[in-house]
């Protein structure tokens, strides 16, 4: 199903309720986009997969999606022309996000501490030394991986890394967090510089040797569940529970905006310094202007979460969700201007 | 003919405040029709097959859950009803379910949600069993906002939940361009219009059920399917809530019952989550969701000038009488968005997108039974919630302080016909009950005269009556605002579940030297005290709960003779030699102590006076001879806040109190086997079957004398002149109705109970143990009888 909006007029949306148009016309099955338009589309038949919460890539021909259920992780690739569904280790728990240094070194993360790396051949686990659920990864070199995660209101909060033979823990000083936070959700970095958001409005900067609390404001009081930029004084984080809370960082200081009227944010993706693709709850998908902090919803995806959105590079922009219950079920959309 | 006065009195306000005009007349009616019930009753439009699922729920909500059943680990309360049970279950409480709801301002100035034994929402739990929390979880440093909440009833709420975000919306001003004084803003839950809360922070109830059960019992639960919000008597489908999404970007529109939490809420208790099942839930659910709208009365004279009082002192202009829903207007009396209520209501907290000082516009439909009023029950009265409105809610008040007192009384009338007030009770007993035969649960011990039974009905009015804090309740602290409010179990004056447990505690040095903390060895529930969470004292190292036992036969008790119990004392073990000792308690050096888990009261009217200070913090005047109860203590009312008669009223019911029905055995031959057991085992050596009695034998099942049950050295508690680990014999009668047991509250079962008997009791322990299966179930048949 094709779901299309018209940039940048008024907020339209064409969901998934079949035969409503933004004009009022009843959709057709193979519509004749108009120049500038934003189309969402179903990137592959998902009615088989579990849920789908990560996506990362090295281009339009390497794309990597991750999720699964309670039977186990799953992975799906995208060669450019076809997806398959990758085969894994045999005890790997649900995948949360994927990372990787290129078509031949990708890593996954997920629930119970589990750790898979891509080596151009197979799938392999590594021992990550924790049980604890992993939610997000990243890393500047392959000796230089981050893993972060935790249980939300039990334990303390998870932070691993990897020099690419022995993952280290690195953990939060509960001096530095001041918002009790017991999980991290993402990891993410840009000339040397790592930050990790996590819950109830909790920032990271992994500093001289250890992590320190950034400061984001009196709105960041819900939880960050993502982050990215294109410089370092150009990051977004993304987050919120009730309704949307979108932190940005000037170089200098973090400030948090707070959205009514929207649900939570999962998700964010910058393809340039004045575009932020964002995506939540009920399947909203969107852009957000760091500038102006306008947020303009293209559509819904559906009634089910945005967990992740990863640009190719090449125009195509996806977001992934689903719902994280049984029975489990995902969903991989792509975004392209026609 | 509308009375004239009033008509003079709109004249004057409107002369004499020209600089704040009312607004105009408000809507009131004609009203949607087929929603209304009496309060507690199913909406009428409620299918058979709903009818069975509301009954179901009902039963969830009353249904007293178990440790066994996952209670805790740290918990308020241990049913729903608890804390929605006025006038009827699935309405509000008194002041004694208030609970403290805190939280932490960063050095940012985020808000974010207070700890109490895990999290719960900020939410501070008073109880938890094991070993991972005290016995009271510590409130942690960092918490620094602290405000109480009075619960709110859950009628109607199924036509709440049918608005859709647009009726909503359309009345908000957040910026107050109309300039009329009154904002009123949306608050948000996952992008949709919230309106269940304090702070109207939820728009769903599934998830407005599933976080207290969390948060206030330590019940887990898995979210509902979408087959099964589908099913609800309120569609709360996928679909159905991107129909109410889509109304965001003007597509469609749709209620907004959706945005229900999609995870599953786990604990570390030793109950296998879910510890609801999603049935249980889709049931309690339904239950809330067909509860019936109440029923306005017909307007009257004096109602009618009140409603137009109502409308000139400008309570419309917040208190919208219709809101709009798909069955019709819903005189609901409420806009259902946030008001900024100025400094003095506020408290701090901050829920998504709602401030410290803001507050959701209460609905007014019923209101004259789900007292006391305001966010955390500081209001006794309407008239009293009334003169507490402040911010954007001043204007009015000031409006209404202008009107003559008639008018005042008649706008209050109006606001009491808003329905329900046929149900409205002092305290929880229906009007009129009537008085339980002699031989049951809750009659008196014996026939009465006419005179003793006018007295022993007005005792029991008084010890079902919740007092308010303009009253004097809290000193300024208190576990209760009533007698009744601990001691329900099964009936008015028996015992209390879990959730209103007595804290003790206390501070134990190396050597186990007891000290008691400053406030004494009781930390209280509650306090009177704004933004006080009743933290106990640093140095307090040693938490102890004490379960509410029933006062059924206390008067008999008290007519035992002291030789009597005296003539089985044996402090030093020495006759015979049996590894039983039995000290008396002497209270205050004198008086043998009878009452309460250390025996350390003497007397029912002690008692009483004791309950009266210790419990609901009021004071009493002195009476020659009781040293017990308080005459002064440090809230604002005048002292005493008692007088003597009420003290005695209540002594005089409590005296007349009859002793616990026995229960028919279910199998007679067992019950005489278990019986024989009771006495070979060895449990009869402390759990005396009967005493002599002034009238008689006593089948209390008790020696009254301390016995160390604890293992020696254990921590605990000193009272009076028992030491820590020594505790009076409790009384068994009654036993079957009144679980949990032991002073603790800690054993679900009589099994689990006797396996805890340490001490003294550990000879009869390991006795038990011994027994064969069959013998040990002939033995637990026998104390089922009691």
């Amino acid at each position: 199903m094709r779901q299309r909006w018209r940039a940048p007029g008024v907020l339209c949306a064409l969901l998934a309720t079949p035969g409503i148009g933004c004009d009022g016309a009843t959709d057709d099955t193979d519509p004749t986009p108009d120049p500038g338009e934003v189309v969402w589309a179903e990137a592959f038949d998902t009615s088989g997969a579990g849920s789908l919460s990560g996506v990362w890539g090295t281009g339009p021909d390497d794309v990597w999606v991750v999720g699964g259920s309670d039977a186990g992780g799953e992975i799906h690739h995208f060669d450019g022309a076809t997806w398959s569904e990758a085969a894994l280790p045999a005890g790997v728990s649900l995948l949360a996000w994927a990372w990787g240094f290129g078509p031949d070194d990708v890593y996954a993360v997920g629930l119970d501490g589990s750790v898979v790396h891509y080596d151009g051949s197979a799938w392999s686990t590594l021992d990550s030394g924790t049980t604890d659920d992993l939610w997000g990864v990243f890393g500047f070199a392959p000796d230089d991986l981050w893993i972060v995660g935790g249980t939300p209101d039990q334990g303390e909060p998870v932070a691993l890394h990897y020099d690419g033979a022995t993952f280290t823990p690195r953990p939060v000083d509960p001096g530095q967090n001041s918002r009790a936070a017991t999980a991290l959700f993402k990891v993410w970095g840009i000339d040397g510089d790592i930050y990790a958001v996590g819950q109830r409005g909790l920032i990271l900067e992994w500093d001289s040797g250890a992590w320190v609390e950034r400061f984001a404001g009196p709105e960041a009081d819900q939880d960050f569940v993502s982050l990215w930029g294109t410089s370092a004084d150009h990051i977004v984080a993304v987050g919120g529970r009730s309704s949307t809370r979108i932190a940005t960082f000037d170089g200098a200081s973090w400030t948090t905006s707070a959205e009514s009227g929207y649900g939570g944010l999962n998700a964010v993706y910058m393809t340039s310094p004045d575009v932020a693709h964002i995506g939540g709850v009920y399947g909203f998908v969107g852009t957000f202007d760091p500038a102006s902090g306008a947020i303009a919803q293209e559509t819904s995806l559906g009634s089910d979460d945005v967990h992740a959105m990863w640009s190719d590079g090449a125009g195509r922009t996806y977001a992934v969700g689903g719902t994280f219950r049984d029975p489990h079920r995902g969903f991989v959309s792509v975004r392209t201007v026609q | 003919m509308r009375p004239l006065a009033f008509s003079l009195c709109t004249a004057a306000l409107l002369a004499c405040d020209g600089t704040e005009p009312p607004p105009g007349p408000s809507d009131h009616g004609p009203m949607a029709e087929g929603i209304y019930a009496e309060l507690g009753a199913p909406a009428p439009y409620a299918t058979p097959a709903q009818l069975e699922t509301f009954e179901r729920g009902r039963a969830v909500a009353l249904h007293r859950f178990s440790r066994a059943e996952g209670l805790g680990p740290a918990f308020n309360v241990t049913f729903c009803a608890s804390c929605h049970e006025r006038p009827t279950t699935g309405g509000s409480a008194g002041l004694y379910r208030n609970f403290f709801l805190t939280g932490v301002r960063t050095p940012d100035g985020a808000f974010i949600p207070g700890m109490s034994a895990g999290s719960a929402g900020g939410v501070i739990r008073l109880y938890a069993y094991g070993d991972e929390h005290d016995a009271r979880p510590g409130v942690p440093e960092a918490t620094n906002v602290v405000a109480q909440r009075n619960p709110i009833p859950f009628f109607g709420v199924g036509l709440l939940a049918e608005l859709s975000d647009a009726e909503l919306l359309r009345r908000a001003d957040p910026d107050d361009r109309d300039g009329d004084g009154i904002s009123g803003r949306p608050n948000y839950d996952r992008g949709f219009v919230g309106r269940f809360g304090r702070k109207a922070q939820t728009v769903s109830i599934e998830g407005f059920i599933r976080g207290p059960l969390f948060n206030h019992l330590g019940i887990t639960s898995d979210p509902l399917s979408d087959a099964q919000r589908a099913e609800l008597p309120v569609d709360s489908s996928a679909t159905a809530a991107q129909g109410a999404r889509l109304w965001l970007v003007r597509a469609l529109e749709g209620h907004a019952q959706a945005a229900a939490p999609d995870g599953p809420l786990t604990d570390d208790d030793e109950a296998p989550d879910p510890e609801l099942s999603t049935e249980e839930l889709f049931d309690l659910v339904s239950f809330a969701m067909l509860l019936g709208a109440p029923e306005l009365e017909p307007l009257t004279d004096h109602t009618e000038r009140g409603r137009d009082a109502f409308d000139a002192v400008g309570c419309a202009a917040c208190h919208t009488p219709r809101l709009e829903g798909p069955r019709g207007p819903l005189p609901v009396y409420s806009d259902l968005l946030l008001h900024d209520m100025g400094p003095k209501l506020a408290d701090g907290l901050v829920a998504k997108d709602a401030t410290g000082s803001e507050f959701r516009t209460q609905p007014l439909w019923g209101l004259r039974p789900v007292g006391p009023y305001l966010h955390d029950g500081r209001a006794s009265t309407v008239h009293d919630a009334i003169r507490a409105h402040g911010g954007e809610g001043e204007r009015a008040r000031r409006n209404y302080e202008r009107l003559q007192p008639e008018d005042q009384e008649a706008l209050v009338a109006f606001l009491h016909s808003l329905g329900g007030a046929a149900q409205y009770s002092p305290g929880l007993l229906p009007p009129d009950t009537p008085l339980a035969p002699v031989g049951t649960y809750g009659g008196p011990a014996r026939a009465l005269s006419d005179d003793e039974r006018d007295r022993f009905v007005a005792g029991r009015a008084l010890f079902d009556r919740e007092f308010g804090f303009s009253e004097g309740a809290g000193g300024p602290r208190l576990n209760g605002d009533s007698c009744r409010a601990c001691h329900f179990e099964p009936v008015l004056g028996g015992a209390g579940p879990r959730g209103v447990n007595v804290t003790r505690h206390g501070i134990l040095d190396a050597d186990g030297a007891f000290t008691p903390p400053a406030v004494g060895t009781i930390l209280h529930r509650s306090t009177a005290v704004p933004h006080s969470a009743n933290r106990a004292q640093p140095e307090a190292n040693v938490f102890e709960h004490r379960q509410t036992p029933h006062l059924f036969g206390l008067g008999l008790i008290e007519g035992i003779d002291e030789a009597e119990i005296l003539a089985r004392a044996d402090a030093d073990d020495t006759s015979p030699p049996d590894g039983i000792s039995g000290r008396p308690s002497f209270t205050d050096g004198a008086r043998l102590g009878r009452f309460g888990w250390k025996a350390q009261v003497p007397t029912i009217d002690e008692f009483v006076r004791d309950a009266f200070a210790a419990e609901l913090g009021m004071t009493l005047p002195y009476e020659e001879g009781q040293t017990f109860g308080r005459l002064q203590d440090n809230d604002a009312v005048p002292d005493p806040e008692l007088d003597l008669e009420q003290a005695h009223l209540l002594g005089d019911y409590l005296r007349l109190l009859g002793p616990p029905p026995r229960a028919a055995a279910v199998d007679p031959g067992a019950e005489a086997a278990g019986a024989l057991l009771f006495e070979t085992v060895g449990c009869a050596l402390c759990h005396v079957p009967e005493l002599a009695g002034a009238d008689g034998p006593v089948p209390l099942y008790s020696d009254l004398l301390l016995h160390e049950i604890l293992a020696p050295g254990a921590p605990g508690i000193e009272d009076a002149s028992a030491a820590t680990t020594e505790f009076r014999t409790a009384p068994l009668w009654g036993l079957a109705t009144t679980a949990p047991y032991l002073h603790s509250g800690e054993a679900d079962t009589i099994e689990e109970a006797i396996e805890l008997h340490d001490g003294e009791g550990s000879g009869a322990r390991d006795a038990f143990e011994a027994l064969t299966p069959a013998d040990r179930d002939a033995l637990l048949a026998f104390l089922a009888t009691l």
